[in-house]
């Protein structure tokens, strides 16, 4: 399925089960996301993982829903932690499914994204291991000086976005010298295109959501 | 601070700084789990959420600080949930909606100043604001419709403290250091 309706399929669902709040339906959806992980063969070890960490604010709703609340509402306790399930299933069936690359060329080409958007965080989401390493030095730097950096120093942070300040520069600079123009038409050296099947598949699957939180208890 | 539009550097720079905070508190992560874990068995597990709301939404108050354009502190917030989502972080997709909240709820704090302030005044404001934003969104989201008076109150003083301390002083502190670098207009 197109990455970005595969997004939008999967944020309309998050949205409509935020709003409603049927058991069967949720369990019901979180069947069909894990259908959809199996058919893409994520491996079971990182669904399991999602899974697991998702068991402590799921059993904290839980306990507090149901031993700690007026209404001792065990129903919809069960109702919130299926809820938070689907979120993390149905999210998982997007991000796991789908790289990074291909869904951002998807969100420019197929939903209009502007280029300095989809570039500009794309040319910053590649610096994420050098900003791991910034912050390790900056941490670093402090403690040759006997100063300790929490993540709750003002410093830490400080001495981090002026390193991203300069960064930004750079970056900005470097994209702009190799012909990278804001609002320039591009050409696309990979088209992603929205099929009829995408649109078929988005809309049975949206019918189906909709078929299965309303009639379903 | 030049024009009123977002250009390429600005658009990085964003993400950059929600790339920081996402790296920064990664280790404070554990804090979010321990605190939950803690706090089940007393009923209070639910609240790990609003303790911990104010670290969330930093980036969005800083972009807005810093930039001092509209949108900015929506678009700082909104690309820090993208960065987490990108990053594999459990939420996935879902990250989207509530980094829109959060985005919606700080930005609100600066447009009722109409972008004119940025003192201590705007920093009380974003935080009352996104408590109340982000706590309307908890209200449907995580069920606290169902939970005991006493414990919303105490929910949502707890929460407005969070952001108070985080996304508030914290991030102010922040930007008075750049304001002394000259980074950013003071």
């Amino acid at each position: 399925m197109n990455p970005s309706l595969k997004l939008i399929f999967a944020l309309i669902i998050s949205l409509e089960i935020t709003f409603t709040t049927h058991l069967t339906g949720n369990l019901l959806i979180i069947f069909g996301a894990l259908l959809v992980l199996a058919y893409h063969r994520v491996s079971p070890h990182k669904v399991t993982k999602l899974a697991l960490i998702t068991l402590i604010p799921a059993a904290a709703l839980f306990v507090t829903m149901a031993f700690f609340s007026p209404g001792h509402n065990v129903f919809f306790a069960w109702v919130l932690v299926s809820r938070l399930y689907c979120y993390v299933l149905v999210g998982g069936a997007v991000t796991l499914t789908t790289d990074k690359l291909t869904l951002i060329r998807s969100l420019e080409q197929n939903c209009h994204l502007p280029s300095k958007f989809a570039y500009g965080f794309l040319a910053a989401l590649n610096l994420v291991p050098r900003i791991r390493q910034a912050v390790v030095t900056i941490r670093v730097a402090g403690q040759m000086r006997g100063v300790n950096l929490h993540w709750w120093s003002p410093t830490l942070y400080f001495k981090a976005i002026l390193s991203a300040i300069q960064w930004s520069d750079q970056l900005a600079q470097a994209m702009e010298t190799h012909g990278f123009v804001e609002g320039a038409p591009r050409t696309v050296a990979q088209p992603i295109n929205i099929t009829k099947r995408d649109w078929l598949l988005l809309i049975a699957g949206l019918a189906l959501i909709q078929l299965v939180l309303i009639a379903l208890p | 601070m030049r024009n009123k539009t977002f250009h390429l550097r600005d658009i990085i720079l964003l993400a950059l700084i929600a790339i920081i905070f996402g790296v920064i508190y990664y280790a404070a992560a554990f804090v979010y789990n321990g605190l939950t874990v803690l706090l089940t068995p007393v009923g209070y597990g639910p609240m790990a959420n609003d303790i911990t709301m104010g670290i969330w939404c930093m980036a969005g108050p800083l972009a807005g600080f810093i930039l001092r354009l509209p949108g900015a502190a929506f678009l700082g917030e909104f690309l820090g949930a993208a960065v987490e989502m990108f990053l594999g972080d459990q939420w996935g997709a879902a990250n989207l909606i509530s980094g829109a909240v959060q985005g919606i709820a700080t930005e609100l704090g600066f447009t009722v100043t109409f972008y004119k302030l940025y003192n201590w005044l705007t920093v009380v404001l974003t935080s009352l604001f996104a408590t109340l934003v982000t706590f309307g969104w908890d209200w449907f989201r995580n069920g606290y419709s169902h939970f005991a008076p006493h414990m919303l109150v105490i929910m949502l003083v707890v929460r407005f403290v969070s952001m108070l301390v985080f996304s508030g002083i914290l991030v102010k502190l922040i930007v008075n250091m750049l304001v002394r670098a000259h980074v950013t207009k003071g």
